[in-house]
């Protein structure tokens, strides 16, 4: 009791929110799989912020090596774990599958991050206005978050990258129209309960504002469905992306360091038969990075869930 | 609220969203006019010849006018033709739909019997063996496979497949035994792949299996349904993890129920009361999740056509993305989303039907 009175309002609020974070975080370690699922998505954050700092070179391009010991490696893929210098061996094009690997962690990453977080960003506004206002305008914002669920994932992507042109924001911009109706829903739901609460009716009979009440009461108290939604929804974005340029439609050419962007120089090269039966590892290395970072977001996701569900926690 | 009064105020509300939709692809099949007139590539010479076309498809009028017209051919059929590039440009829009869309059809129910087949078993042992071994592989498995990209899982099964189809060297792009990219477009015999031998035979439905049966050929089914099953589970296993999830909440929801434990204690069988009891009940509410999951099946169709060069929609709308054939692609875009509609529909009408608590609401 006597934490709860010493300070200022703020940082006893912060305190507060610091101990159920670290209660939450305390409920997550104890589910094995999460932990795993957290520790290897920190490594790869860390992997992404200094791996190509230490590569050197361009950080968004892979480097095109042509002779390797005198032999032209361009169309002789080097196999992985026997020469120094390409851990994982090489791909068609003559590009080193581990400079991609470390360098693709950054880009995908970063373009990933931009549409899970403008996506949810747009989703807790419009959601928000849609669950405390409802009315007219949130049935009609409601409605317009039914027609885009209804589109489909890459299709739309496809047919905004195929009229707006092959460019790294409409890429970006397409993924976004994709993602952000799930946190519209989310958020609303969400909102839709918790404005019932007690302690919202008291701050509106206090005379707090709309704003205020949906910014200090209502957004805090309906965010964490949220972020676990972006943590299921990150890896779907990281295979959407991947997918799309292993589809080749993307901004950039062959050189560039995206993991899906590597299996496509395997898989659509004039020798794609040969990389599936001679060259395997030009397919399946870049294959296990996806998987592996995916399955640890999912299984993040997953335990996040159970522990911010508190009926799950008992 | 009965039945079919349920049915029409659902379809009512569909209208916004088919409004809605074809708003988005009127707005992306218009923001190019260059693109929409590929077809006539090659034929436009002079800035005269361009107005007089502009004039002919209604392109010059104001932007609701073209809606307006853009409906009216919509509905009326008329959505232009296949442009040059593709396989063979100059086909109405619509023929080619035809043949593209029950390969498509095909793909995505073996799939979805595929996903219900694996699904709702392994959910419903993952509830019964909960928090014990089988829960946690299924569960891990479930979630590994969700977590694969399609296309990779896709290229996997084409590198286990690859021994096994023996091709004859003078078939192969680049000789030495080595497979080249199209190694499913050709069958085990050396032939291309059944949707090209059809040998002067006409196509009754399009459905591989359902024409294979149609002229009684046993072997040619079977070769069929080889080819359909490796895509099928591709796309199947990409998108399975959330029947698993959701049946295994559902089944654990119910085993705690009252019932549950009336039928344990007048002596009902175990087996008995899973199956019977909670299994039956929890089925019911996984049905809404299949209409979830369709959209991300579709998906995985895009890619996984792609990948097993299997000739449906999803490798239509990679050719023409490809091609920049701008109708094609809304073509695809639209119908893709009318197919998610419906099926969002389907699957509402009948979870009302196995619960009618659903319409009161």
């Amino acid at each position: 009791m006597t934490t709860q009175t010493v300070g200022t309002p703020l940082s006893r609020a912060l305190k507060k929110r610091l101990e159920s974070t670290k209660r939450s975080f305390y409920f997550l370690t104890r589910s094995p799989l999460a932990t795993i699922g957290l520790a290897v998505v920190i490594a790869y954050v860390l992997i992404a912020i200094v791996g190509p700092e230490i590569i050197g070179g361009n950080p968004l391009m892979m480097k095109q090596y042509y002779l390797f010991q005198g032999h032209s490696i361009v169309f002789n893929p080097l196999p992985p774990f026997k020469y120094s210098q390409f851990p994982l061996g090489t791909t068609f094009g003559g590009y080193s599958i581990y400079e991609g690997i470390v360098k693709g962690a950054r880009n995908d990453l970063i373009l990933a991050s931009a549409v899970v977080i403008s996506g949810a960003l747009i989703g807790v506004v419009l959601g928000s206005i849609a669950g405390y206002k409802g009315g007219v305008l949130g049935e009609a914002i409601m409605r317009v978050t039914d027609i885009f669920l209804s589109l489909p994932t890459i299709v739309i992507a496809l047919a905004f990258l195929t009229v707006l042109g092959r460019y790294e924001n409409v890429m970006i911009g397409a993924l976004i129209i994709i993602w952000w109706p799930t946190y519209t829903r989310v958020v609303r739901g969400q909102v839709l309960t918790v404005r019932e609460q007690k302690y919202v009716e008291a701050s509106v009979a206090a005379g707090s504002s709309s704003l205020r009440t949906v910014i200090k009461h209502i957004i805090p108290n309906s965010i964490y469905p949220i972020f676990v939604q972006m943590s299921l929804d990150y890896g779907n974005v990281i295979l959407t992306l991947a997918a799309l340029f292993f589809l080749g439609f993307t901004f950039a050419g062959p050189g560039f360091a995206e993991w899906g962007n590597i299996i496509s120089a395997a898989s659509n090269s004039a020798y794609a038969g040969a990389a599936l039966y001679n060259y395997p590892w030009t397919i399946t290395i870049p294959g296990l990075v996806i998987l592996l970072f995916v399955l640890s977001l999912n299984l993040f996701g997953d335990g996040l869930r159970d522990v911010l569900d508190p009926r799950m926690r008992r | 609220m009965k039945l079919y009064i349920y049915i029409i105020r659902r379809l009512l509300l569909l209208i916004p969203v088919i409004i809605g939709v074809t708003l988005i692809t009127f707005y992306l099949s218009h923001i190019n006019i260059n693109l929409l007139i590929t077809e006539y590539e090659g034929k436009i010479h002079t800035y005269a010849q361009y107005l007089k076309i502009r004039k002919e498809l209604h392109l010059d009028g104001p932007i609701y006018v073209q809606y307006f017209y853009y409906l009216g051919a919509l509905f009326t059929g008329n959505w232009g033709f296949v442009s040059p590039g593709d396989i063979d440009p100059g086909t109405p829009v619509v023929v080619e739909f035809m043949k593209r869309f029950p390969p498509t059809a095909e793909l995505a129910l073996i799939a979805t019997l595929i996903i219900l087949a694996l699904g709702i078993p392994l959910g419903v042992l993952s509830a019964v063996r909960k928090d014990r071994i089988p829960d946690h592989l299924t569960r891990l498995g479930a979630m590994a496979a969700v977590s694969m990209p399609t296309f990779w899982l896709g290229l996997l099964v084409l590198i286990m497949l690859a021994p096994t189809s023996p091709i004859p060297h003078w078939l192969t792009l680049y000789g030495n035994g080595q497979l080249n990219w199209s190694v499913y477009g050709l069958t085990s015999a050396g032939t291309p792949a059944p949707f090209y031998v059809t040998g002067g035979l006409s196509r009754p439905t399009g459905f591989l299996l359902i024409d294979t049966l149609y002229y009684g050929d046993i072997a040619a089914f079977l070769n069929a349904l080889w080819y359909v099953f490796w895509p099928a589970l591709v796309v199947a296993l990409t998108t399975f993890g959330v029947i698993i999830r959701f049946m295994r909440s559902s089944m654990l929801e119910n085993l705690g129920q009252d019932y549950i434990r009336t039928a344990r204690s007048k002596g009902v069988p175990e087996q008995f009361v899973i199956k019977k009891h909670a299994r039956r009940n929890a089925l019911g509410s996984t049905t809404t999740v299949l209409g979830l999951i369709f959209a991300s099946l579709l998906a995985g169709v895009v890619v996984t056509e792609t990948v097993f060069n299997w000739p449906g929609m999803g490798r239509w709308l990679y050719e023409a993305a490809y091609n920049n054939d701008m109708v094609s692609v809304m073509a695809t875009t639209f119908v893709f989303t009318l197919i998610i509609v419906a099926a969002n529909l389907i699957v509402d009408v009948m979870y009302s039907y196995l619960d009618p608590r659903v319409r009161l609401e």
